[in-house]
């Protein structure tokens, strides 16, 4: 009777198991198809490219095709790392000193400045691009790597607060009291103390800063022309009168995704760390 | 080597009043212990001499100096938290390190001195591991070597003991002592055990309601407490306090209970206090009042006998090889020259003449 119904009950947890694994299949499916065919066709022959066979002879010519003029995807590449790279070390000390301060200060009206920090980010992008362009006509900064830092500084930065802020709630406050006791300033034991006990946070906000600012299209469309372009704007380069040349987009693509791959193992990692780590009793 | 003064402190979060008009002289080389339950308003005290809270009135003086606007590192003090408060991502060596190289102290010279001072709590086998790597024990060790490597005015220690398990409490508490003895440092020890206040103090500020209650030695709480609080915060088992009336130097209470105080001069609601060390349970009929066993408690080192007389419930403390059979009858005999009397309005102690 009783080992009936233990069948039944195991018989029924390998259904269960089934059906999980079976969505699981299918999202890695979703998720994971598109990128896959977008590497399959970065290394196609353009004449191979709408043949739905798997089995082609790869080749680099797509790519050496890209970074070759006309199109010098490089410059695209090396303007999408400077300004994700500066938005992101600019960016990063900024707002850990802010969520410091959001986190251990009392202040008046803490709140609501916290909150307006936030509101920032409800604001759709399209319509401050238009403001944001004629002030950077203005100054003469349209189509440069400055106006694109600028800009991402102000998306980047709020969010990196906020994130910045959880991690930071989540330290206990007696090491660093305990610092300021034994003589340092309060500078000296963000540095010393705080930064390094929360540096898988800050890792990780880093990373989430560099990928959005790396994605960003809207902006970079509108206030590049020619020496700024990022890569998601490059990319649309390849939308020309001949056609679409769909092995150069996904070329392109790939050189899009590489920062991605990287970054996201680093997040994986850390991540886990940052929420165990810490302790201190 | 300094003295410590609050002079009518008082710390408030808008309503909320943690310490009130306190005034505290702390002599140098002196070791005060802050006792009182959570809530007190002990630590914040602490604090606000660390420099870690700002008093909302009134002055703190370290060495004489004033120092109310001075950042805790101006302060020459070294504190001892009660979880600790390490820095994780260093090895013991940096941790205890670390108020020197503040300092500017370099290579040979701090190496040498945090050895000293590792050496003195029996830290050196471990300098190279992290806080992570050690036990509850070590770890407050290695926060007590951070306090006394570089030689601080005073010292300031929240409840170093109470993340601790009891066995190493007693060997720590010892320790503490010990180094407090060898380095004559001023020191403050906040704690809501009786027995480290006790066992640690020169004096013994007791505290409630953000005020102190009483300030005095370890024994003179003991024997006299100002108050009824005090009478019954300090003593384990408690002291046996009993309600009653109180006239011609006579303490009565329900049920039969009397007592000869020595008060002359006090009439009306009263609180009587024992010590239950001070009270001796003999034979029936031989001693100053009748009562029946309650309950029969042994402890190991001794019997705890709680007996009932009159209304009320009396505890004793006899030798632990006393025995007796619950409900028989007993007579108690209270240490006269070791009975306490309480106002009941008032809660004050009231000295005999």
């Amino acid at each position: 009777m009783s080992g009936t119904r233990a069948a039944a009950a195991r018989r029924r947890k390998l259904v269960v198991k089934a059906v999980e694994s079976a969505i699981l299949l299918l999202a890695l499916f979703l998720i994971l198809f598109p990128i896959v065919w977008m590497a399959l066709t970065a290394f196609k022959r353009p004449v191979d490219l709408f043949d739905l066979t798997v089995t082609f002879t790869p080749t680099l010519d797509n790519f050496r095709t890209i970074f070759a003029a006309p199109w010098n995807i490089g410059a695209a590449v090396w303007n999408s790392t400077v300004v994700a790279g500066l938005t992101v070390l600019i960016s990063i000390p900024c707002s850990t000193l802010a969520a410091y301060a959001f986190s251990r200060f009392e202040m008046r009206f803490k709140g609501a400045l916290f909150f307006t920090i936030l509101a920032t980010q409800f604001i759709p992008a399209v319509v401050v691009v238009l403001p944001f362009y004629l002030l950077f006509r203005d100054l003469g900064l349209l189509d440069t790597h400055l106006a694109l830092v600028i800009v991402n500084l102000a998306i980047v930065t709020p969010f990196a607060v906020w994130m910045l802020k959880g991690f930071l709630d989540a330290v206990p406050t007696e090491s660093e009291e305990a610092a300021l006791v034994d003589g340092a300033t309060r500078l000296r034991v963000i540095l010393d103390i705080v930064v390094p006990m929360v540096w898988p946070g800050v890792l990780v906000t880093a990373v989430f800063c560099f990928i959005l600012t790396w994605n960003e299209f809207l902006f970079a469309l509108i206030l590049t022309r020619d020496d700024a372009v990022t890569l998601p704007v490059g990319i649309t380069r390849f939308r020309t009168e001949r056609g679409d040349l769909w092995e150069l987009i996904a070329a392109a693509g790939i050189l899009i995704s590489i920062p991605m791959f990287l970054l996201s193992s680093v997040i994986q990692r850390h991540f886990v760390r940052g929420m165990t780590g810490g302790a201190v009793k | 080597m300094a003295e410590v003064s609050l002079r009518n402190v008082t710390k408030a979060w808008g309503s909320f009043t943690a310490v009130r008009d306190q005034s505290l002289e702390i002599r140098d080389g002196e070791f005060m212990v802050l006792l009182g339950p959570s809530g007190c308003g002990k630590t914040t005290t602490m604090r606000m001499i660390a420099g870690l809270e700002e008093p909302t009135a009134g002055d703190i003086l370290i060495g004489g100096q004033r120092v109310n606007d001075l950042p805790p590192r101006d302060r020459d003090i070294a504190m001892v938290f009660q979880s600790y408060g390490l820095y994780p991502h260093m090895t013991v060596e940096d941790n205890i390190g670390y108020p020197l190289k503040l300092r500017g102290i370099k290579g040979a010279e701090r190496a040498a001195q945090v050895r000293a001072a590792a050496a003195k709590v029996e830290l050196e086998a471990l300098l190279h591991r992290r806080p992570k790597e050690l036990s509850g024990g070590q770890r407050q060790r290695v926060a007590l070597a951070r306090a006394i490597v570089r030689r601080p005015t005073v010292f300031l220690m929240d409840e170093p003991l109470s993340n601790l398990d009891a066995k190493l409490r007693v060997s720590t508490r010892a320790e503490i002592k010990h180094l407090q003895h060898e380095l004559g440092v001023t020191t403050v020890y906040v704690t809501h055990d009786q027995i480290e206040a006790m066992t640690l103090a020169h004096r013994v500020a007791v505290m409630q309601g953000g005020e102190i209650r009483q300030l005095d030695t370890p024994e003179v709480i003991y024997d006299r407490p100002a108050d009824l609080f005090v009478a019954g915060f300090i003593g384990s088992p408690p002291m046996n306090l009993v309600q009653g009336q109180h006239a011609d130097g006579r303490f009565t209470a329900a049920g039969g209970f009397h007592a000869v105080t020595g008060v002359a001069r006090h009439s009306g609601p009263a609180v009587l206090g024992v010590r239950p060390e001070d009270v001796t349970v003999a034979p029936a009929g031989q001693g100053d009042l009748d009562a029946s066993i309650y309950a029969v408690e042994l402890t190991g080192d001794a019997v705890l006998v709680t007996v009932q007389a009159g209304d009320s419930r009396i505890i004793a403390k006899a030798d632990r090889a006393w025995r007796a059979e619950i409900g028989s009858s007993v007579a108690l005999r209270l240490d006269a020259s070791r009975l306490h009397l309480f106002d009941a309005a008032s809660t004050k102690r009231l000295q005999p003449e």
